[in-house]
């Protein structure tokens, strides 16, 4: 009880300070907005039209109807490449996808009976919901295409009378199964000449058939690639905001660590860790309030980046890594919190050493500028900040997939962190007391 | 209710408390007076268990005040304004409340209790870092006895206070100490000691220098009243007892009211007359040859 009443003291003192809560929450809300928008780049897509690469390898009437027909929707953008140029654009990030119409394709595409020809769709996979939709559009043009076949009935008469042929030369059906398949096909020739001259006597509604029928196959565009490389791990990305938001989670908890580092010098300069001192409390109920109050801070920071990424379409792969995450991080940055409270004895000299290691850790460890992004020496450096193990943790909740093993490592780090820091801080605030 | 037994407290090369020894019974007002830098504070930081001293022990009802059971029963107003500016007068004492265990309806009565005592009723809600010095100050009182202490620990608690809050204090302590609050209270205003403390013990640089009654040590080391005054008439054939240079007259007595009198008898007159009591500054000048405020 006492515990969180000291807590929620210092959670109180922290809103009551208005530049202060800005920069726990405004601040770092803002640098999320900040980089989430200098990030929007070719690789992680727009919000305007799906460009996808287009390689007609039937080079058909029928394929260039298709693709006439798909072009017609607003949503897509379709640029003609060859199969290599198309799948490396993708790979890239350059083109949210790619078609692929295969050779053949006109021979038994819109034809109901026939099975229908593969239409090869590859789609990055950061774009999952995109490619949904361009299934969707895929299939509303196949429709089109059967409608035209019944438009122009006499396309179907080649293929009726290739259909009579195979079936007079298969020795596997039976003479009793070929007599019946024989009449209905004559039927069916019948039928589509009969249309073809009501059609030419200029009869009939004109309307094609609406059907949604297509063989889609997907090819995975990205197996080839490097996850170590900055494309194999953007690749990865769901949205924009997946890096901007650990990095403004990263932001709130250093205004959290630089806040509460000095509220323990505050609260010796102002004279009120005397009177703490003098309530029948431990040294240890002291740190552990200071603690808890810094750690629901932390954790208070996260959620809210969480939520508002979310909001904005960050997609964290695994809730429960997250938390877990959030945990760890929270835990490793009271510890760094307590160390830096005990830097100095003044106010003065605890902020300005404070920030000074903040600003360190922020720009080695990729608060700044993601680590992917920097030169091998200092991705190599960054290992010694933990922000580097803050922000591999989160990250690898939110879209870099981790799995738990994976996760255990930055979590190791970052809970042997926060420990050596519980532990200097207590030991120097004790000494110094005494 | 306290012992204190011999307790030295160096900083370094510095003695900031010198085989101090004293005891402080139930209800008592004791009074620890000292200039700037006698070793005040230090104690009280020992007799609260922020401090431990090198040397020597402390007992509050027989246990080491560094026991939280012990601390319960103390309440400390440091002479620092030891509060939070951000937060209003009464989470403050909520807060400080809640520390010492207090919890639903009794904290409620007893934060408006001490919101009463501080006569900060209407700033209830208001920030502390609104208030003026003397409002700060009660409140800073008030926050001690919040828990109702069965000690009271007041450092200085009269530093920078106007004479209203001044006189508002001093009548809380007063009724505090009707009701049988023990008070330790340290100050360098001598007649703060002499008004409100049963017995008073007087140190510098971090030693004990004496320690009784205010009564007692006005005897033992005031030394005599003096008698100044200018001369009207000296009747012929007598002479003025004392120092008497162009008509200013000094004089040193023991009983100075009777002494005038006989003088007056004698046919002796005066323009003016004034009788210099002495007291602890006197004291203390007389103990350590400085005055208290040097």
């Amino acid at each position: 009880m006492k515990l969180v009443s000291l807590a929620l003291k210092d959670l109180k003192l922290l809103l009551r300070d208005r530049l202060g809560a800005f920069f726990v929450i405004g601040f770092p809300i803002l640098m999320g907005l900040f980089f989430g928008l200098v990030m929007q780049g070719p690789q992680l897509g727009s919000t305007s039209k799906m460009k996808l690469a287009w390689v007609d390898q039937d080079q058909s009437e029928l394929s260039r109807q298709f693709q006439t027909e798909l072009s017609k929707n607003n949503s897509v953008q379709l640029e003609v490449d060859s199969l290599d140029a198309a799948r490396d654009s993708v790979r890239l990030g350059k083109r949210a996808g790619m078609i692929v119409i295969p050779e053949g394709f006109s021979q038994t595409a819109g034809i109901l009976w026939e099975p229908q020809p593969e239409i090869h769709v590859g789609v990055d996979p950061s774009r999952s919901a995109e490619a949904a939709m361009l299934e969707g559009f895929l299939m509303q043009a196949t429709a089109s295409l059967i409608g035209q076949r019944f438009q122009q009935p006499r396309q179907f008469l080649p293929a009726i009378e290739k259909a009579k042929e195979d079936l007079a030369a298969d020795a596997t059906v039976s003479p009793l199964t070929k007599g019946l398949l024989s009449t209905f096909l004559g039927s069916v020739e019948s039928m589509v000449d009969s249309a073809a001259q009501v059609q030419g006597s200029g009869e009939g509604s004109g309307e094609g058939f609406e059907m949604n029928f297509a063989n889609i196959k997907r090819v995975d565009v990205t197996r080839q690639l490097d996850p170590k490389t900055v494309g194999g791990q953007i690749s990865k990305l769901r949205s924009r905001w997946d890096i901007s938001f650990p990095q403004a989670m990263m932001w709130g908890i250093l205004g959290c660590v630089a806040g509460f580092a000095i509220s323990l010098a505050r609260e010796r300069s102002q004279g009120t860790l005397v009177r703490l001192q003098a309530a029948p409390l431990s040294k240890t109920h002291i740190l552990l309030g200071k603690a808890l109050a810094c750690f629901l801070t932390c954790l208070l920071v996260i959620v809210i980046m969480s939520i508002l990424g979310i909001s904005l379409g960050m997609q964290p792969a695994s809730y429960p890594k997250l938390i877990v995450a959030a945990l760890v991080t929270s835990f490793c940055f009271v510890g760094i919190m307590m160390t830096m409270s005990v830097l100095g004895k003044t106010e003065e000299s605890v902020n300005g050493s404070g920030w000074a290691i903040n600003m360190v850790m922020a720009m080695l460890g990729g608060g700044m500028i993601p680590v992917m992004f920097m030169p091998s020496f200092l991705q190599q450096l960054s290992v010694i900040s933990p922000i580097h193990w803050a922000i591999r943790m989160i990250e690898g909740a939110i879209w870099r997939e981790f799995s738990w093993w994976q996760l255990a490592q930055p979590g190791g780090v970052l809970l042997g962190i926060g420990l050596v820091g519980l532990t200097i801080g207590s030991i120097i605030l004790h000494r110094r007391q005494n | 209710m306290i012992k204190v037994n011999q307790i030295e407290k160096n900083y370094g090369a510095i003695r900031a408390v010198q085989s101090i020894s004293f005891g402080v019974n139930r209800g008592e007002c004791f009074g620890l007076l000292g200039p700037n830098g006698a070793g005040k504070s230090t104690t009280i930081s020992i007799l609260v268990g922020l401090l431990t001293p090198d040397r020597g022990s402390v007992l509050v009802d027989g246990q080491p005040p560094s026991k939280e059971s012990t601390r319960i029963r103390i309440g400390v107003a440091p002479q620092a304004l030891s509060l939070y500016g951000e937060l209003t007068a009464a989470e403050n004492l909520k807060f400080f409340g809640q520390l010492y265990g207090l919890t639903g309806k009794l904290l409620k009565e007893r934060v408006s209790w001490a919101l009463r005592l501080a006569a900060l009723e209407d700033r209830a809600h208001h920030r502390v870092n609104t208030f003026s010095g003397g409002m700060k100050r009660r409140l800073n009182i008030a926050v001690a006895l919040v828990h109702r202490p069965q000690l009271l620990l007041l450092d200085e608690p009269t530093v920078g206070v106007d004479p209203q809050s001044r006189n508002h204090i001093f009548e809380w302590i007063e009724k505090l100490k009707s009701e049988g609050l023990t008070i330790l209270y340290t100050t360098h205003y001598m007649e703060e000691a002499q008004r409100l403390c049963d017995r008073v013990a007087i140190i510098d640089q971090g030693q004990l220098l004496a320690l009784d009654s205010v009564e007692q040590l006005l005897r033992q080391h005031g030394g005599q009243s003096v008698i100044t005054g200018t001369v009207e008439h000296v009747p012929p054939n007598k002479s003025l007892p004392g120092v008497c240079e162009h008509e200013k007259w000094r004089m040193e007595s023991n009983n100075p009211i009777q002494d005038l009198a006989k003088l007056a008898s004698d046919g002796f007159k005066f323009h003016t007359v004034q009788i210099t009591r002495p007291d602890l500054e006197s004291v203390f000048l007389a103990l350590t040859g400085k005055r208290l405020r040097d």
